[in-house]
């Protein structure tokens, strides 16, 4: 088979990516690896939503309680791995970030399979506001749980460099694409955009409905318990309402609308967009910042349903309507 | 144990239910005939509240008569929202199927909008005013007279607009559109007028019970949250649609929070409320009250 030229400019912008990315920390200020750390993270998280709430269109307004959940784990256990098991200290500071971001993804994963199955039996709102009290409801517990402890917030010192973090960062970003990119082209996606279009029709058809749901709903919470169990090692600091905060959830989204929902290229326009956007307005004019997102929010949703990368696909279409209907063998 | 038997706890969750049931009514009005759910019901409170704390502090107008204004200004509101925005979402079969997801961020949107925007033009110091607060004895319960009236007012108007949809034509088309819109399509009912009515409505009371909860409660921009979450609450566990049931619920939900929280302590309010929310939305989606409509499997 042929590769086409569209795929071979893909691939080509790909490695152009791939390349910038890596060299990024190289070229830049200790500021803009933190931009790029920033960056990496909501690619990772937004790409995981993608996997579940945009393929299946069960939108889950709750996916930062596996990042949050990420996070307490690596806070609570950071001075609980012995340090006997070989720190490999000079690059990663140490095994039990290693150790933290294991376990940190098998409970996400496992909290997603627990959560996933009775809410997954409800639809369209009512899963959207059930994952949003799911949510809440760990995050106020966690609070609770701290303050019996007396604890108000964690500290974790040593972690690993910013430039550690940035490469850390960028491999998970570049799984979670993958992932995104596999799960789209593959017929387990198909089954999911089945799921979208129509669920009974599809559970007609002899797809196994509950079954793929709760597969995209595990996989689309690993990767984000991973990156929220690094995140916090980049301030040092864990603070259940910061880790927990609906407005990542709600980031999230708004990228992922932004940018485009079915496809794993649509986050990525999605995420550059915001936090661009965020990046010249949040220091200096907070609030107008978010009532700019709250207008291009609304803009988006009802002028571009399907994101920037819907919008690229459709101008493309067009014009290859256009050039096969210009063309003398076709009918017209 | 005494204070959970005294009517103060009695009382009190009484007033903060019916806020909360006259808040949940007109939620479940917009979700009820348009499917959408309000993500920013609360703000419109917020923004009934500051109508009439302005009022008060900068011309001495009683809060009872700045009801009137914050009716006024939220139906404005709607009525913009609704010819601008939500009237092309609801004639356009494209965004109609996804109506319900996109619908809740076009109105995160406006909430964001609401919030942000409140907290630019009046800044987030909290403000709040004294109104009516002498102290009244019912029995062995003390209340300040601002909230028993807040009662008395809040139930009242949720009774008046149980008997507008009982006894009038518009109440009457919003609940054949409630029951069932292509049907009322074909008998005739103006179904885009209503929708721009009930939308108004829905918003009107919620910004009367923000007018309400200003004489006792801090005015402040995000002061709305907890009053859209409480009311998402309501209309689930009194069934989508189903405005007796929201009442009720909103009733429950106050009995609920109060006594919670005078058993367990204030730190567990939000831990009780998103109970509730999960435990409805897991046993009986429907809820409380609602009929037996396909919402799970």
């Amino acid at each position: 088979m042929t590769t086409s030229r569209k795929e071979i400019t893909g691939g080509l912008i790909a490695v152009a990516l791939i390349a910038l990315v890596i060299a990024w920390p190289f070229l830049t200020s200790q500021y803009l690896v933190g931009f790029g750390i920033f960056v990496l993270v909501w690619v990772a998280y937004t790409e995981s939503w993608v996997v579940l709430s945009g393929m299946t269109g069960y939108f889950s307004f709750g996916h930062v309680v596996f990042a949050g959940l990420g996070g307490y784990l690596m806070a609570a256990l950071w001075m609980v791995w012995p340090e006997e098991i070989a720190p490999y200290g000079v690059v990663i500071g140490g095994v039990r970030i290693w150790a933290s971001m294991i376990v940190a993804a098998i409970a996400s994963g496992l909290l997603a399979l627990l959560v996933g199955y009775p809410c997954l039996r409800v639809r369209g709102p009512y899963f959207v506001i059930l994952t949003f009290g799911v949510a809440e409801f760990v995050k106020f517990i966690v609070v609770n749980i701290e303050a019996g402890m007396s604890k108000s917030g964690r500290l974790m010192l040593g972690g690993p460099s910013t430039e550690a973090l940035y490469f850390l960062m960028a491999a998970l970003a570049l799984v979670a694409f993958l992932l995104a990119f596999f799960v789209g082209r593959s017929r387990f996606g198909a089954g999911l955009r089945a799921i979208r279009e129509d669920e009974d029709a599809a559970e007609t058809m002899g797809i196994p409905v509950t079954r793929y749901k709760l597969t995209a709903f595990v996989l689309s919470a690993i990767i984000p318990g991973v990156v929220g169990a690094l995140y916090v090692l980049r301030g040092g600091y864990f603070e259940p309402l910061q880790v927990f905060d609906p407005k990542i959830s709600l980031t999230m989204i708004c990228m992922a609308i932004m940018g485009g929902s079915d496809d794993a290229r649509g986050p990525l326009f999605g995420v550059v967009f915001l936090a661009v956007l965020s990046e010249l307005l949040w220091a200096k004019f907070p609030l107008i910042y978010q009532i700019l997102i709250g207008i291009v929010l609304i803009s988006f949703v009802l002028g571009a349903p399907d994101g920037i990368w819907g919008r690229i696909v459709q101008s493309s279409r067009k014009r290859a309507m256009n050039a096969a209907a210009k063309k003398p063998g076709s009918a017209s | 144990m005494d204070v959970l038997l005294s009517g103060q706890l009695l009382i009190a969750a009484l007033v903060t239910g019916s806020i909360y049931a006259l808040v949940a009514v007109g939620l479940n009005l917009i979700y009820g005939t348009m499917r959408m759910l309000n993500v920013a019901h609360g703000d419109l409170a917020m923004i009934g509240a500051y109508v009439a704390f302005w009022l008060f502090t900068l011309y001495g107008i009683s809060p009872f008569i700045a009801l009137f204004l914050a009716v006024v200004v939220t139906a404005a509101l709607a009525a913009v929202l609704y010819l601008f925005i939500f009237k092309r979402v609801m004639r356009s079969v494209k965004l109609l199927d996804r109506a319900e997801a996109n619908s809740l961020l076009v109105f995160f949107g406006i909430s964001v909008i609401l919030q942000n925007g409140s907290a630019y033009v009046f800044t987030t110091n909290p403000r709040g005013f004294q109104y009516l607060d002498q102290v009244l004895q019912i029995g062995s319960a003390a209340i300040t007279a601002n909230r028993l009236v807040t009662l008395i007012l809040s139930l009242l108007l949720v009774f008046a607009v149980v008997a507008f949809f009982r006894f009038t034509m518009v109440g009457l088309a919003l609940r054949a559109l409630i029951q069932n819109r292509t049907a009322s399509q074909i008998v005739g009912i103006n179904i885009e007028r209503i929708f721009l009515y009930s939308f108004m409505l829905g918003f009107a009371l919620s910004g009367l019970a923000g007018a309400l909860v200003s004489m006792y409660e801090q005015i402040w921009p995000f002061m709305g949250f907890p009053y859209t979450i409480a009311a998402f609450v309501i209309i689930i566990l009194g069934g989508l649609g189903n405005l007796f049931g929201s009442l009720a619920a909103g009733m429950i939900l106050g009995v609920l929070e109060t006594f919670g929280i005078a058993i367990t302590g204030p730190n567990f309010r939000s831990i009780l409320i998103y109970g509730v929310l999960i435990l409805v939305l897991l046993l009986r989606p429907q809820g409380l009250f609602g009929g037996k409509r396909v919402v799970a499997r």
